[in-house]
């Protein structure tokens, strides 16, 4: 998606340079190559709120690509009364939601591999580093759905206990109150000799 | 003495809040406990070293791309307009059944141009067994290429026309000596006439057909 992301207007502000609420103007004028720049800007990130819900590479795949589908078909309804970002994870996390209600988790392979930087780490360390990861992520699987949630969206995409009440359609009190009960939940998954 | 709520606790654990400003955690050792489980907890979700330390597997560099292409095609496809019809309908998973399902219907329909297959009706009422069986007569057979049957014409005519030695030599007949082959095979032309005369005549025998 490089070359789109490079593409112009006759004023010469590139598509690249537009921050997200310009991008969706430029998609809603029909700008050829604007929607590939939303894609390739928050790829990543749905990847990997997918993944936390789902725990397997290619579900997580499956459903970035219908995130941002979905994200294209509501192009019209998006008004900015919340930001990109907000209105991107509530479709991102009704999609999985959807999805978990209708699929059990998966385990996931312990030898998966992580990006984390291993360069400082001895063989046994990394090991014992991704055996946990692994275990963590599995035990999150288990959890209620609006738990889990609650948990992926403040814990690794690093959201807000507002954006997330926003993106779940709840109270700040209840936000804060599921991420309570999903930590002890967790403890309880993970048993105490992880703690 | 009430306790502090989840909220609260959160706020704590986060440090939204600072522990002097709340001088029940000095008193009540459940919520110091569950303060600190909370804590802990937090701390092994997101690993000793942050995020990155429970990092989503990273998949391969070439997937960012794939994927980038593949919500590209399916936006084009959902586009009003796009020719995501025709791409749908040519992929292999949708057009296999439909050709498949085509050729079954083309092979149907030849077979059934063909008419119906015609069956030797069979009696309605059972053959007797025993002394007293009697097949119907059959009509006598007709001389060997005088049949309605073209193909059998064809065959006498072939027959005919191809010598023992012919055949011999085109089917590399073994010759043993002493065999019945190897009587036939060296009979001579006036006498493999006479052999063919008294088979044809014996075939035509009512006894050759079964007849009592």
């Amino acid at each position: 998606m490089g070359p789109v992301a490079g593409v112009t207007r006759d004023d010469g502000a590139s598509l690249g340079e537009l921050d997200d609420v310009r991008l969706l103007d430029a998609c809603r004028a029909g700008r050829p190559g604007a929607f590939d720049v939303i894609v390739e800007r928050h790829r990543r990130s749905v990847y990997q709120l997918c993944y936390r819900f789902v725990g397997s590479h290619e579900d997580a795949s499956d459903l970035s690509q219908e995130v941002f589908l979905r994200v294209y078909r509501g192009l019209g309804r998006f008004r900015g009364g919340s930001s990109f970002a907000t209105w991107l994870h509530r479709i991102g996390v009704n999609a999985c939601l959807n999805r978990v209600a209708v699929k059990k988790p998966l385990t996931e392979e312990l030898d998966a591999r992580q990006h984390a930087d291993t360069r400082t780490e001895s063989p046994s360390e990394r090991v014992l580093r991704q055996e946990r990861g692994a275990r963590v992520r599995a035990a999150i699987t288990q959890l209620p759905p609006k738990q889990r949630a609650t948990l992926v969206l403040r814990m690794y995409q690093e959201l807000s206990h507002e954006e997330i009440a926003e993106v779940l359609g709840s109270s700040v009190g209840a936000v804060k109150a599921n991420f309570f009960h999903a930590l002890g939940n967790l403890k309880r998954l993970l048993g105490d000799e992880a703690l | 003495m009430a306790h502090l709520t989840p909220a609260r606790l959160v706020d704590l654990a986060e440090g939204t809040e600072p522990e002097s400003a709340v001088p029940h955690l000095g008193e009540c050792d459940a919520c110091r406990r569950s303060l600190a489980e909370l804590r802990a907890t937090m701390t092994v979700v997101v690993g000793p070293g942050g995020r990155g330390d429970d990092a989503v597997p990273e998949p391969s560099p070439l997937f960012w791309d794939h994927l980038s292409a593949r919500v590209r095609d399916r936006v084009a496809e959902s586009a009003p307009g796009g020719t995501g019809w025709v791409e749908s309908w040519l992929r292999p998973r949708v057009a296999l059944p439909i050709l498949a399902t085509v050729a079954g219907v083309v092979i149907v329909a030849v077979v059934a141009s063909r008419g119906p297959i015609v069956q030797t009706p069979i009696p309605s009422t059972p053959l007797p067994i025993g002394e007293s069986a009697q097949l119907p007569s059959l009509p006598p057979l007709e001389p060997l290429g005088t049949a309605d049957d073209p193909s059998l014409g064809l065959m006498a005519d072939y027959g005919t026309a191809l010598s023992w030695d012919d055949m011999r030599e085109e089917m590399a007949l073994p010759g043993r000596a002493g065999s019945t082959d190897e009587a036939v095979i060296t009979l001579s032309a006036e006498e493999r006439q006479e052999l063919q005369r008294l088979l044809e005549e014996e075939m035509t025998q009512p006894s050759a057909l079964g007849a009592s």
